[in-house]
């Protein structure tokens, strides 16, 4: 910043306001989390970190886990096996205009009007459930619920599946067809080409994929509250204390969750970037 | 030859059933959701030859009449409204003062302007509950309180956004040939660099308008009462209405993202979703 400011007036007539703005809204309220999550009760302590990580508290954080990576495992593989079954595909012609197109909206079409969908859907009335049950298949009787944990799955994977295929897409045309061909003219077989050289490019790209959807699912808010999930999960967890329903003594619960839930983002965004920078290196042409 | 010709028609086929499967489950929820909210014949009651009758948009209609409706939908234009106008004044001058006086720092501010993405909506929502609500709670009592936090939601790709409009026309290049010519520094932000920026606003205010109309974890959070908010208290006392507004609001704001891929598209600029 120094530099920024060094006799240039102007700089500093564009850097007061975007700071300002920055550590008024973003940073002020964040560091007031992390202090009072360090601070339970007025005196510095780690009381409030561990209560969020015990009880009904962990198993909420333990739920948000398995949950975000189900739906990032299955919705990546997915995503991936997309980007590759387009990629060769040059009819119709329209077909990667449009994919992207609706991938880039539906990888943003989280929250009310996608729980709508999904309950006219797969909701005890919905329409899917109906012709299933047309078909004598009554998903109850399975214990699948649309407000449980595999119908969360499901909706979840509306919304990552199109951003996996978003964020694979440059990483799987990089794969050179060039490369697909030394290798089989050398004498590799289909299976050989995948396993030592098609695969291990794609995987810094893919785990760094999976770790974004991951990401996305465990923020994810809207969806399920308005799902009415049954399934006990951090952002549900963080309503619940936001609405007052404290209990004396635990007002710094929800600091603390927070600031676990953003450590846990920092980290898993910075090996993301980790990632991202080696998978780069193949698709920079 | 035959047997490879043959695997090639079995993958063909393969890749196409999947594509299919796909964009099936893509299609089923917006078909249903378009049954319920505009077919007005209960799911017990539907057999195949009751499929095309009591279609009707009177739900749409209701819901786009009724006053809380209408309110909320003023309220979010508002915000939306707002929060371009907000970043926009925020970041360009911060973006081309960045791009033709301090190249060096792109790196650093690019970063502070991600910074937003690591704190999501329903972090940053306690954090704001344990600060405004105490220290200015006339500030949270108004709808409009979420203006500036809607505008650091959008900050992240309306920077990006920026940023590669100004690179593409070559912004420094540009300011230092009109500075040598003798340009003095206004003329030359309002005749040589606003002008060719244009479309990084437009397309970042599409975006924000995409933002704003989305958002509900933090309005519902914060008890505002916006487009979404709204959406869901009206969809519990008329399902139907309510479905036809979601779906409403759902097409309207697909065809803005849509517009705004398919622009940035065709100016060679990638669309980025996601924060990283």
């Amino acid at each position: 910043m120094g530099a920024f400011l060094r006799g240039n007036r102007l700089g500093l007539i564009v850097a007061v306001p975007f700071s300002a703005f920055i550590g008024l809204f973003l940073i002020y309220p964040s560091l007031v989390v992390l202090f009072k999550a360090l601070t339970p009760g007025g005196a510095l302590g780690l009381s409030a970190m561990t209560r969020a990580l015990s009880g009904t508290y962990r198993s909420g954080f333990i739920n948000s886990a398995w949950l975000s990576l189900a739906s990032a495992v299955i919705g990546g593989a997915i995503g991936l096996a997309l980007a590759l079954a387009v990629k060769g595909m040059t009819r119709p012609r329209w077909l990667h205009t449009t994919l992207d197109s609706w991938s880039a909206v539906a990888s943003q079409l989280g929250g009310v009007p996608l729980a709508f969908a999904f309950i006219a859907t797969i909701g005890t009335q919905g329409l899917l459930t109906k012709l299933l049950m047309q078909l004598g298949v009554d998903p109850a009787n399975f214990g699948l619920s649309i407000s449980g944990f595999w119908g969360l799955v499901f909706v979840y994977l509306y919304f990552q599946i199109p951003l996996m295929f978003l964020v694979m897409t440059p990483a799987v045309h990089g794969l050179r067809e060039t490369w697909r061909e030394a290798a089989l003219i050398l004498g590799a077989s289909p299976l050989q080409y995948w396993r030592s050289v098609g695969l291990p490019l794609l995987l810094p790209a893919t785990l760094g994929g999976i770790l974004l959807l991951f990401v996305n699912a465990f923020t994810a808010y809207s969806t399920a509250a308005v799902l009415n999930a049954s399934l006990n999960i951090v952002p549900l967890q963080i309503r619940f204390l936001l609405q007052g329903n404290v209990i004396t003594g635990e007002e710094d619960l929800a600091n603390a969750i927070v600031t676990w839930v953003i450590i846990l983002l920092l980290l898993t965004l910075l090996l993301v970037t980790l990632l991202q920078r080696r998978a780069l290196r193949w698709t920079r042409s | 030859m035959t047997s490879q010709a043959a695997a090639q028609k079995r993958s063909h086929l393969f890749r196409a059933a999947f594509l299919i499967l796909i964009a099936s489950y893509f299609a089923l929820p917006l078909l249903a959701m378009a049954r319920f909210a505009f077919q007005n014949v209960p799911m017990a009651l539907l057999t195949p030859e009751k499929l095309l009758t009591g279609w009707s948009a009177a739900g749409l209609q209701t819901a786009l009449t009724d006053p809380q409706i209408i309110s909320a939908t003023w309220t979010s234009i508002q915000i939306v409204v707002l929060s371009i106008i907000l970043n926009l004044v925020i970041l360009v001058p911060l973006a081309i003062v960045t791009e033709v006086r301090n190249p060096a720092l792109r790196p650093i501010i690019t970063a502070l302007t991600l910074l937003p993405w690591v704190i999501p909506p329903i972090a940053l929502v306690v954090g704001v509950a344990a600060t405004f609500r105490i220290a200015a709670p006339w500030f949270l009592a108004s709808n409009l309180s979420l203006v500036p936090f809607y505008a650091l939601w959008a900050m992240p790709f309306t920077y990006r956004l920026l940023d590669a409009g100004l690179r593409a026309i070559n912004a420094r290049t540009l300011y230092e040939a009109a500075r040598g010519m003798g340009a003095s520094f206004p003329a030359v932000m309002l005749k040589v660099i606003l002008p060719n920026m244009r479309s990084s606003m437009i397309a970042s205010a599409a975006l924000t308008t995409a933002l704003v109309l989305g958002e509900f974890a933090f309005a519902s959070l914060l008890l505002k009462s916006t487009l979404p908010t709204e959406m869901v208290t009206f969809e519990r006392s008329d399902p139907r209405g309510g479905l036809a507004l979601a779906l409403f609001v759902m097409v309207f704001t697909a065809v803005i993202l849509g517009l705004v891929v398919r622009a940035m598209r065709r100016r060679g600029l990638t669309f980025h979703a996601s924060g990283v």
